[in-house]
């Protein structure tokens, strides 16, 4: 059964069923997945998935259900479901099917030149890398993974209010970690990247990048623990970020799950903070020009010199809190049921290199990545432990590396404690990107 | 679920390139969600997942497609996707297919698709309630309800067609104590391979009071001190510690490479005298059990290491292929979407003679582990770390005042040498482990253990 036909059939046993508005989410991709180990490719990959989503007001109340196979069954499945779910639903507030905003901003989310390079050229690629991974020092011993993917997508959003929209989305992306033995030391170093723009992808430059990153981690030694000033890199700080993005979701906020709730305009941070969310970063793995539920997206500052403008909100939560959406409302995938997430986040970059920030700390440790953020950092409390990998700064300058370590801290103390914002923002792998970050202090425990 | 006609011709043509194996996975999978908060659902989520998904081998290489496309031209389409991947001449014919008809050996009493919605939130709100009136201080509870039956069909070119039903049903409460100033959560999840009877037989009681009496200790617990001390570890959910720190080491898909610390060093000793390593999908009814695995393999006791000498690993189709040794029937994936790789089971480390009050009695200065959160590893470097959801000083050999904000960090296969006690108390705790080939549900057991020296990180300067 083709979408149209599944749509109208779907909408007309709801109607029969008794809902009265109803939504169709429906979303298709393709990818391409292909890994290498020592010149043979030891995984390859193709896939296309399609699946709906039904959203429909029944008795007042949202119900949802979704599918992955277009059958008959389906049409009874997704309205018989979604109508015991909905007859449970208790919150008296509920979300509503949207009829359309009056104009959507054009984007640039899906690039022809892209979606033109073959299996073959990517491969090549791999190939290509590869070598100057194992050419590049003989520690090498191998590749924990080393995988290049690449997918495009399509959103469609059509409802009984006469709403209708459709996008499609590209990215091409490259994950590697390489192994290298010294003596009894095993280390990792990874590059993790996402781009429209193959051309971006140079061989020479990511396997050095990856096996320096592994040889830099030789010959840790142990430090004292204690509390001491902390650099994040711009990934180690990205990944923070991206935990506690949570913390800017309207929707956490209401439900007493965030502590910037009733914050608008007060400050939460350093005064040289400045975040905004921007649905149409060209290389932006969250970008598009309408969210989840078919408002149109938006630019716009969250945090501005360290006062917090607005939280992220759908069409529910403005309701609520008396404003427009922020055009943030976000389902992880029609599976899932109508959220609040941000487009692509980021800490607004400022002049100093990486390099100039190290300069300015006496004693200190730069931390170059983090580990275990799913289990040891709290975005309720902001408190959080975790396990990190980095260096030890003596007068200005990257000493040796040290163990294994512990970093602890509360985020919302550390926004407090920007120091110094870096020059180098960077998105690697995720939605959240972050330039290097001075923290005043952390404590810091080492193995 | 798909006419034997058709697997055969999908078989036959993802083979047609000079693959040496070809394999059919199909998922037919009912899922209901439902989330409690404030004593009121707040959604209700019921889908259907659909997909199917073909692998071919030539040697040591692998290809894998799926699709939510189930219909013949759909299923030839991606099979000759797949074989596209390879080049070369069709050197084999796949074997005519043998329906092997398979008893579960986890059975169901109650189906939950064919339950009442409204049974599922009545045990919801029992455990709201309980929670909730632990203590006054408990400010909000969130119950979430899962139940899934995934119905699975697996066939390959060595004739192969098997069938299975997994039904799975788990419960987690989330309790957060406030005093005004802090917050602090309390969790339990415990999950089965059983249907709505294991709600219906669940001491609920038990489980919402323990989420909320940890939320509550918490309350009032001090910052852990970080530095190196001997760390007790308690059962259950303890385990998770042995499933990051070796557990992931242990499987092909870090063997095979060489890429672990485990790596052909079957018969030496791994670990200190009193550890002794097992995966088990074999046992009756349990969160990670299964009855085959995705690749059609019956399940297994593997034991893994055995008073300390290493005895095996966990090994799939494909990597069995690199490692030349037998599959152990520990291929699996979180759906269709994913190839199946090694992964484990329920995994504990077995009883031992000590009780857990002379491991406790036995230590002088310390820190005292009840429950766990999660962790992560990477199996490379065997690199650790684990956050803990309840912690106490041990002084004197007595258990003292709580702690909170504790991490503990480090290296599977040294940690495994310092493991100095095991308690006669074994038990298992339910978790979701996510890797290469998804997210699947798995139990990590154990009794009681002591290790002598642990790297504990925590938010105040070390004592």
């Amino acid at each position: 059964m083709n979408i149209q036909e599944f749509q109208q059939k779907l909408f007309g046993m709801g109607e029969k069923q008794g809902f009265t508005d109803m939504e169709l989410y429906f979303e298709r991709e393709e990818k391409f997945k292909c890994g290498l180990f020592k010149g043979e490719i030891d995984s390859y990959e193709t896939s296309e998935i399609a699946g709906g989503s039904f959203r429909g007001l029944f008795n007042g109340k949202m119900g949802y259900a979704f599918t992955e196979k277009l059958d008959e069954d389906s049409v009874l499945y997704l309205v018989e479901n979604a109508k015991e779910n909905a007859q449970l639903i208790e919150e008296e507030i509920q979300e509503e099917i949207f009829g359309g905003s009056e104009e959507y901003q054009a984007g640039s989310f899906y690039s022809t030149e892209l979606a033109k390079v073959t299996v073959p050229k990517k491969i090549e690629l791999l190939k290509e890398i590869e070598k100057h991974i194992y050419a590049y020092d003989k520690r090498v011993t191998g590749t924990n993974y080393f995988i290049l993917e690449s997918a495009e997508s399509e959103r469609y959003i059509s409802n009984n209010k006469g709403l209708s929209l459709d996008e499609k989305q590209n990215y091409i992306g490259m994950f590697i970690s390489v192994v290298v033995k010294q003596g009894d030391e095993t280390k990792t170093g990874a590059y993790v990247k996402a781009t429209k723009d193959f051309s971006s992808f140079v061989p020479k430059e990511i396997a050095k990048y990856a096996v320096e990153e592994a040889l830099s981690k030789l010959n840790a030694k142990t430090a004292e623990s204690k509390y001491y000033p902390v650099l994040l890199r711009n990934d180690a700080a990205g990944d923070l970020f991206q935990t506690f993005s949570e913390i800017f979701s309207a929707e956490n906020a209401q439900k007493g799950r965030s502590l910037l709730k009733g914050k608008e305009g007060e400050t939460i941070a350093a005064s040289a903070l400045q975040m905004v969310d921007d649905p149409f970063l060209e290389d932006g793995l969250l970008s598009r020009s309408f969210d989840s539920e078919g408002f149109a997206t938006m630019k716009k500052a969250i945090v501005k010199d360290g006062k917090l403008v607005t939280l992220l909100h759908n069409r529910k939560t403005a309701g609520i809190a008396g404003i427009e959406s922020t055009g943030n409302a976000y389902k992880g995938s029609y599976k899932g049921s109508l959220t609040v997430s941000p487009s692509n986040l980021y800490v607004v970059p400022s002049k100093k290199s990486l390099e100039e920030l190290t300069a300015s700390v006496d004693e200190g440790i730069l931390i170059t990545d983090l580990a275990g953020l799913h289990s040891g950092a709290d975005t309720v409390s902001g408190d959080f432990s975790l396990a990190a990998n980095g260096f030890f700064v003596k007068d200005g300058k990257v000493q040796n590396t040290v163990k294994q370590m512990t970093i602890a801290g509360n985020f919302f103390e550390l926004l407090k404690n920007i120091e110094a914002i870096g020059s180098d923002l960077e998105f690697s792998m995720s939605n959240v990107g972050s330039p290097s970050l001075l923290i005043k202090e952390l404590a810091v425990t080492v193995e | 679920m798909l006419a034997k006609s058709v697997i055969e011709d999908v078989l036959t043509a993802a083979l047609a390139t000079g693959g040496d194996f070809s394999e059919v996975f199909l998922e037919d999978r009912y899922t209901n969600n439902l989330t409690l908060q404030g004593g009121k659902i707040e959604n209700s989520l019921s889908g259907r997942d659909f997909g199917i998904g073909i692998r071919v081998f030539k040697g040591l290489q692998s290809v894998y497609t799926y699709t939510t496309d189930g219909s013949k031209e759909g299923l030839l389409k991606a099979a000759r996707n797949a074989a596209h991947a390879i080049s070369g001449e069709t050197i084999i014919h796949p074997e005519p297919l043998k329906k092997e008809i398979i008893t579960c050996a986890h059975p169901i009493a109650i189906n939950p698709r064919e339950t009442e919605k409204t049974r599922k939130v009545n045990v919801m709100k029992k455990a709201y309630e309980i929670a909730k009136n632990y203590h006054s201080s408990i400010q909000q509870v969130l119950v979430r309800y899962l139940d899934e039956e995934q119905n699975v069909l697996i066939a390959n070119s060595e004739g192969k067609f098997i069938e299975d039903k997994r039904v799975r049903s788990r419960l987690a409460i989330q309790s957060i104590a406030s005093d005004g100033k802090q917050m602090q959560p309390g969790f339990y999840g415990p999950g089965a391979h059983k249907g709505f009877e294991f709600f219906e037989n669940l001491n609920l009681e038990h489980y919402a009071n323990e989420a909320s009496r940890i939320a509550v200790t918490m309350l009032g617990a001090d910052p852990c001190p970080s530095g190196k001390f001997p760390v007790i570890i308690d059962n259950e959910f303890g385990g998770v510690i042995f499933h990051e720190a070796c557990g992931h080491g242990l499987e092909a898909t870090s063997v095979a490479k060489n890429n672990s610390v485990f790596a052909n060093r079957i018969g030496e000793k791994v670990a200190s005298d009193v550890v002794t390593y097992i995966d088990d999908g074999t046992i009756a009814n349990e969160w990670g059990s299964i009855t085959i695995d995705d690749e059609g393999e019956k399940a297994r006791k593997n034991v893994l290491i055995e008073n300390g000498i290493l005895k095996g690993y966990l090994i799939d189709k494909f990597n069995s292929r690199r490692m030349g040794m037998e599959s152990t029937g520990s291929g699996r994936r979180q759906s269709y979407r994913f190839a199946p790789t090694s992964r484990m089971t329920n995994t504990y480390i077995a009883e031992g003679k000590s009780t857990p009050e002379e491991i406790i009695s036995n230590t002088e200065h310390g820190i005292y582990t009840k429950y766990m959160g999660g962790g992560s590893v990477n199996p490379a470097t065997g690199d650790y770390n684990f956050a803990v959801m309840e912690a106490y000083l041990v002084k004197d050999g007595k258990i003292g005042k709580p702690l909170k904000g504790a991490t503990l960090v480090g290296n599977g296969a040294e940690t495994l040498q310092l493991v100095d006690m095991v308690g006669n108390n074994l038990g298992h705790g339910a978790g979701m482990c996510g890797s290469l080939s998804g997210s699947i549900p798995v139990n990590v057991g154990q009794p009681m253990i002591r290790v002598s020296e642990m790297t504990v990180g925590g938010s105040k300067e070390g004592e």
